[in-house]
Formats: structure tokens, sequence, C-alpha cells
């Protein structure tokens, strides 16, 4: 087995009486994207702070690629991009000259090839010269993007990537850290956008309070806490449930005009109880399935429905 | 170590310096030669000579110690503080720079532009007088050691300040006073006790005072004794700044 790219034992980081993260254990696999989801505060970007040297830990072990930063704080760096949450840039340069700049800081010298790479990826190949404070707010987070991968690290924290840009960035993004991944790099991601993390991500980290709730395979994730919903819309109201609705626990609404069935792992199939209605005779008007999403589970896990499992 | 990493930060300081050089270069250039003409012609109109030195003469190295002062404190306190409002230190703290690089960036960046504003008013001033220059070494080692200590200070003030407030404290409570008590304008031996004791606290008094004595082959004190004082001064600077940049302080989280 490969060794990890990021190993994080028993991370906790205190303000006073306020834990932002408590003991925290967490393994990344090298080339997965990894999301870490959870509501504000939750510790996320306390814990890829911690990581990238930008708030001081605690207490616990924190290893880049086996190499432990208590050992040696600036080596590993040499492999972390950073895309931080707020947005930031030096308007005495050009995008150009950000990017060579950062990969200078990189210890790599001027490739201009490569500059210009990221910025076509990024669709700001058009914006080279332009001073950055000259830049839209989409463009300038673009420029955030490339800063933190010019110098091709092979771990990239994405903290909030895609806030406040436009869906054509946003998918211009997920197509390239897609391409990142096939190419090695290992990604970790937080967003509000969970429709992101279920495109993006091979697996889910929940944290809240500090605490990382539960790590799972997304599609596990989805299976196990996830359901399908199929709502039957009636011609006519309904007085009670049918026979069928009865026997596959579907719910009647109080107008009698729609049935609602949730279908979890394990449960008959949806399509059992749509064949049952129509043996009935029943006035089916329309019939509208829904998966549940990332967010449902979120929202599940947040709750407190699943015991805290930590991998 | 990063040699790469720091060559650029220290690029990137001179650049950032250059681009607006209206502002870090030519006002304080027009500021102390201001002061030249105003305080020179003013004064050397009643003190004619200050130790055997012609007054005009005798204050050019004064003015030159304080265009390397100013301006190289202001390049490394301004450029850092300013990264720490734009967010842009997240660069410097996640890139592969100790404290070892980030300072010597920011010093050498600022070291040039305090030398730069320094070596300029010395141009503007040997139109005035002529120029004068005993001890090339001992000059240029003067004109070093001062522009590294106030570049370290301004590093300092930087990683302490939160507010544009804080950032002035130091050039307005601190520099001044002691640049006015340090014998720029008149020579710290004619002060009254106890306070040409209590100028012997002050360092600034040994870099104009070295500094005269390079330009001006005249000096109170032994440049040896001055040097060796600055050279102490500068190592104790590094040392805390290197510590502080270290431990994170007000920096990290």
């Amino acid at each position: 087995m490969s060794t990890p790219a990021l190993e994080l034992q028993g991370l906790t980081k205190r303000y006073g009486s306020f834990t932002a993260l408590q003991q925290m254990d967490l393994t990344i696999r090298a080339g997965e994207i990894f999301a870490l989801l959870g509501p504000n505060g939750a510790g996320k970007t306390t814990m890829i702070g911690s990581v990238c040297g930008l708030v001081k830990k605690t207490a616990g072990t924190i290893r880049i690629f086996g190499k432990d930063l208590d050992q040696d704080s600036v080596g590993p760096r040499y492999q972390v991009g950073l895309v931080p949450q707020e947005i930031n840039f030096d308007p005495f340069f050009t995008v150009a000259e950000s990017l060579r700049i950062q990969q200078g800081f990189y210890g790599q010298q001027r490739d201009e090839a490569r500059v210009d790479e990221v910025l076509t990826a990024l669709n700001l190949a058009n914006k080279k010269d332009a001073l950055t404070r000259a830049l839209s707010g989409g463009m300038k987070r673009r420029l955030l993007i490339a800063k933190a991968l010019v110098h091709k690290p092979r771990l990239v924290f994405l903290d909030e990537p895609t806030a406040g840009v436009d869906v054509e960035l946003r998918r211009d993004l997920w197509t390239y850290v897609r391409k990142l991944a096939s190419e090695g790099t290992t990604i970790v991601l937080t967003t509000h956008y969970l429709e992101e993390a279920e495109e993006l991500a091979d697996r889910v980290g929940i944290i809240n309070e500090g605490r990382l709730l539960m790590v799972e395979d997304k599609t596990t994730l989805l299976r196990r806490f996830g359901e399908k919903r199929l709502v039957v819309t009636f011609d006519a109201p309904q007085s009670a449930p049918s026979d069928a609705a009865r026997r596959f626990s579907a719910r009647l609404s109080e107008n009698g005009r729609t049935l609602t069935y949730v279908e979890r792992e394990g449960a008959a199939p949806g399509g059992d109880l749509l064949r049952a209605l129509y043996s009935e005779g029943l006035p089916i008007a329309d019939v509208e399935t829904r998966r549940s999403r990332l967010e449902d589970v979120l929202l599940e896990v947040l709750r407190g429905k699943p015991q805290p499992q930590v991998a | 170590m990063n040699v790469l990493g720091m060559q650029t930060l220290f690029v990137k300081e001179v650049r950032r310096f250059m681009r607006v050089p209206g502002q870090t270069v030519l006002s304080p250039l027009i500021s102390t030669t201001l002061y030249f003409i105003v305080f020179g012609y003013s004064i050397s109109s009643r003190i004619h000579e200050v130790a055997g030195t012609p007054y005009l003469h005798f204050i050019v190295p004064g003015l030159v110690f304080l265009g390397i002062a100013n301006n190289a404190f202001l390049n490394s306190s301004s450029s850092l503080f300013i990264t720490k409002i734009q967010g842009t230190v997240v660069d410097l703290l996640v890139a592969p720079l100790g404290p070892g690089e980030l300072m010597a960036g920011f010093i050498g960046g600022a070291m040039v532009r305090g030398l730069v504003v320094g070596g300029l008013t010395w141009a503007v001033a040997t139109l005035f007088t002529g120029f004068s220059l005993e001890h090339a070494w001992v000059a240029a080692y003067f004109l070093l050691v001062s522009s590294y200590v106030f570049s370290v200070l301004g590093m300092l003030a930087a990683v302490w300040a939160e507010k544009f407030e804080q950032i002035n404290f130091f050039p307005t409570f601190v520099m001044l006073p002691l640049t006015f008590l340090g014998g720029v304008f008149y020579s710290v031996r004619e002060l009254p006790a106890p306070w040409n004791t209590i100028s012997l606290f002050n360092p600034m008094v040994y870099m104009v005072e070295g500094l005269r004595y390079g330009m001006l082959g005249r000096s109170m004190y032994s440049p040896l004794y001055g040097g060796s004082i600055l050279l102490g001064v500068a190592v104790v600077a590094t040392a805390v700044t290197y510590f502080v940049l270290r431990s994170g302080y007000k920096m990290k989280a």
C-alpha cells in the first residue's frame, strides 16, 4: 500500500476554552478526492490550516506523505497547494507574475509553459498580463486556484474553491480537478455546494463541532444513508390508503392527492408498489422519483442518526 | 534551505517598491533634501562649524542615515503588514519558506530601498557640499548595518501590529525621538548633562557617528566601538525576529 498523502492522529486545536478540533484521526489516501463536509464553524478550515502551516495545532501528529511536520515543518510543504477560502491578491503584480512568484516560493525555476498551461485550464490566458486588481471576483478566484496548482503539488487543499463563482467556472474546475486526480494528485475539498462533493469525491468525511463524525466511501454512504422517494399523484383524491399502499407502508397526504413511498436499502423496490397500484386500478396522474443526495445524508448525520465512525 | 524561494521573495520586494517609485523613493528623497536645505541653510548661517567641520558637511551623514533608516523600516514593516491585511500572507506561510528565508527576502528588499534613498540623498547633498568619502569600508559597514537593523525592526513591528495605527507606533514614538536625539543635526557631545550620557544608549548615535567617520573622517566615537555595539544590536534584533517568526506569533492562528 502506498504512503498516505495525509495522516492526522489526535489532531486537536483549542482557542482558549473553545475546542475547534478535537482528537481528529484521519487518513487520506494518495490520489483520492476527499470531501470534508460540515456546517460553518465545524473545524474544516482549522484542519486545513493546521496542515498548511496557518494554524498552530495544540496537540496531535500531522504527516504529509509520511513526513511528520513536527520533525520537518518546511520540507513537506513543497508538496502542498492551498486554495484559501478568502480571496486575496497582491495588487502590485500581474496574473503571470503572481504565478511565477509562486513557482519561485516553491523552489522552482521559472516555467512559462506551466504558467500558460494553468492559465489556459482556468480560462485566464487572456488575462495573463493584467494586474490582479483589475480582475473580477470570479477571475480572482480562478487566480487563487492557479496559484495553488502552478507548482504541481501532490496534495491540494481546496477550501470552498467555488464559493461565489459562476456555474461555468464551477464546471471547468470540476473537470480540472478530475484531470488532476487522474494524474495522481490528492485533493482535499471543502465545499458548501454538496453537489460539488457528490460530483467529485471518492470519499466523504463529515465534521461537526470539531469532531470527525464519519468517513465513508461516497457511494457506500449514499447507499447506506440514502433513500429513494416515490411520489404518486392521483387524478382524484383518495379517501384512504389502498391495500397496496398499506402493504408498502406508503403515506397518503392529508388531501388524498399524493402517496409517498420511501425506499431504503433492503426495502421493496418502488416499481413493485407502482405495479400494485396500477393493478388496483387507481387513477394515477403522475409519478415522481427522487434519490436522496449528499445533502440529505449530511443533514441526517448532523442530526445524529448514525453512530460516529472514523476511518 | 529554499534559496530560490528566498531569492524570489527578495526580487518581489524590490519590484514592489519599484512599482511605485514616486511614493517609495522620490517622496522620501524630497523630504530628506528639504531637511538639508531648510536645516542646513538656516542653521549654518549661525553655526558655521561643528568640531572643525562646516555645518552643511556635518549634517550630510545624518541625513543619509535618516533616508536609510526611515525607508528600510517603512519597506519591511508596510510590506509584511499589508500581506497580513490583504491575506496574501497565506502564500508565504503555506510555501516552504522558513523564518530564515522570510527574513532574508523582506530584509534584503528593505535594505535595498533604504540604501537607494540614502544613496540618492547623498548624491543630492554632493551638489551642495561636494563629494567626501574618507573611509569607504567604514562608510559601507555603517550604511549596511543601519539599513539592516531598521529592516529587521520593521519586520518585527509588522509581525506585532494588528492595526494600521499600531504600525505607525514605532516610527512615531520610538524612531522619531531617537533620530532627533541621535546627533543628526548637532554633535551629541554638545548636549547638556545628563542628555549627553543618555545619548550613549541611543544606537542611532553610533550609526550617525560611524557614517560621519566613513564620509568625513571625523567622529566622536571610535568606529570600532560604535560598529561593535551595532553588531550586537543587529544580532539581538535578528535572533528576536527569528524566534518570533518561528513561534508563529501573530502570524498563525
